[in-house]
């Protein structure tokens, strides 16, 4: 038998592995891609998504306690302040005349 | 599994200390303080001393680090 | 040659320190002097001695008011002390672009003068803002009931003036430090704590003493806020104040 609960533990269990598989990718790209804003662009997904995702699982976890609107809040000011830095981030690197990366052509 | 955070984040003390001490590129050492910051306000909190951790967290990994942009920019980033 | 005998030297620094920390008592050894003596003290009566359901805010203004009070002294006069060297340093720089003949650009020019700040980092950092100063005041008010207090709610409002200033630009947060109340303002910690030791020296005979007499509890907790409210103005205008500085020149 599946209960609540179970589909409830499935939940968080997803949204966590989702979230930490986002920081590993994440990571993965800041380290391995080529150009400054294209590693930006990865860090950023970690920040946003990554901790995101965490952050929902945590929610879940939480259950209707007061506490879960902290956590809510909080998962609001993630979503609004990483994308900005990395947008100010990759604003500032194009103001200063940084050219992104393009392939060797033939 | 708490020893194993702790050491850990004592282990990632020391090496960031290490790099700020050693690196030559200023605004990299800065970036790395800033990181050993958030690294010391986790285990300010972890151990149990909130107060310390909202500190650390606002002077050490926030306006400190951008005291030493600010002072990097008017000056040079490289240690001679 | 001068490499061993450093490392030697810095070998036989260590051996006295070293054997200090043998002679400390075993981390979290419940017969420690300082469990048994102040701790269990503070732990036990602090509530209702020091006023503070944080204890922590209760021994750093109340019990061990005297070294907060020093502290804030040290700050103040580390800021006295940055403030001069950058006045000099910027007095020095404007005189020299005087004598070239040149005209100084205001700030605004000098950085990007067709390069606004990004419309996206202003909406947000202005929509963040409120909220941050809500939070401070939080922190500050509330810092002994919960964590926080002065220093951190101050440092908390001296990173959003900076943000402010950064996204806003100096024109727009300067006038929030008026120049007949900065100085007031940066010597707020100094200043609070010499008002609040004088009002327990009036109620108790002692210099910042607290009256512990259940009637005047109303009087003390004042103090204490009074206090948290001095030290986060104090800390807010010494970083904010630095990083204006910084600015300027």
């Amino acid at each position: 038998m599946i209960g609540v609960g179970d589909i409830r533990f499935a939940t968080i269990v997803v949204l966590a592995a989702a979230g930490a598989a986002f920081f590993l990718l994440g990571t993965v790209g800041l380290l391995r891609l080529p150009d400054f804003f294209s590693r930006v662009h990865a860090a950023t997904k970690c920040d946003t998504v990554g901790a995101g995702l965490l952050l929902t699982a945590l929610i879940v976890l939480n259950g209707a306690e007061p506490s879960t609107a902290k956590i809510i809040v909080l998962a609001g000011l993630v979503l609004l302040s990483s994308p900005t830095t990395g947008h100010a981030l990759a604003r500032a690197a194009h103001r200063t005349g940084l050219v992104p990366w393009h392939a060797e052509e033939e | 599994m708490s020893l194993t955070f702790d050491i850990f984040l004592l282990l990632y003390l020391i090496a960031a200390a290490l790099v700020v001490a050693r690196a030559k590129d200023l605004l990299a050492a800065s970036i790395v303080f800033s990181s050993y910051g958030l690294a010391l306000c986790l285990l300010w909190q972890y151990r149990g001393a909130p107060d310390v951790a909202m500190t650390e967290a606002a002077v050490g990994a926030g306006i400190t680090t951008v005291l030493f942009l600010v002072a990097i920019g008017r000056t040079t980033r490289r240690e001679k | 040659m001068r490499r061993p005998i450093a490392i030697s030297l810095a070998f036989l620094a260590a051996v006295p320190l070293l054997a200090g920390v043998a002679g400390l008592p075993v981390h979290g050894d419940p017969s420690a002097p300082v469990h048994t003596h102040v701790s269990a003290r503070y732990i036990e009566h602090g509530v209702e001695e020091a006023g503070a359901s944080n204890l922590v805010t209760g021994v750093l203004l109340n019990y061990r008011g005297l070294d907060a009070a020093g502290e804030v002294t040290v700050i103040f006069t580390a800021l006295i002390a940055v403030l001069a060297v950058l006045t000099v340093a910027s007095t020095r720089d404007a005189d020299a672009s005087n004598h070239d003949g040149r005209v100084r650009r205001s700030d605004a020019d000098r950085r990007h003068p067709d390069h606004p700040v990004s419309p996206i980092v202003h909406f947000v950092v202005r929509l963040i803002a409120p909220f941050t100063a809500l939070y401070a005041a939080y922190v500050i008010l509330h810092g002994h009931v919960t964590p926080g207090g002065g220093f951190q709610g101050g440092a908390i409002l001296g990173g959003l003036f900076i943000a402010l200033t950064m996204v806003l630009g100096k024109e727009r947060t300067r006038p929030l430090v008026r120049p007949v109340l900065a100085p007031w303002m940066q010597g707020a910690a100094v200043l609070t704590f010499a008002a609040v030791g004088a009002v327990g020296a009036l109620l108790t005979g002692v210099y910042l003493g607290f009256p512990v007499d259940p009637s005047l509890r109303i009087v003390r907790d004042l103090m204490l806020i009074a206090l948290e409210v001095g030290i986060a103005l104090g800390g807010a205008a010494v970083l904010a104040m630095i990083f204006l500085q910084m600015e300027a020149s």
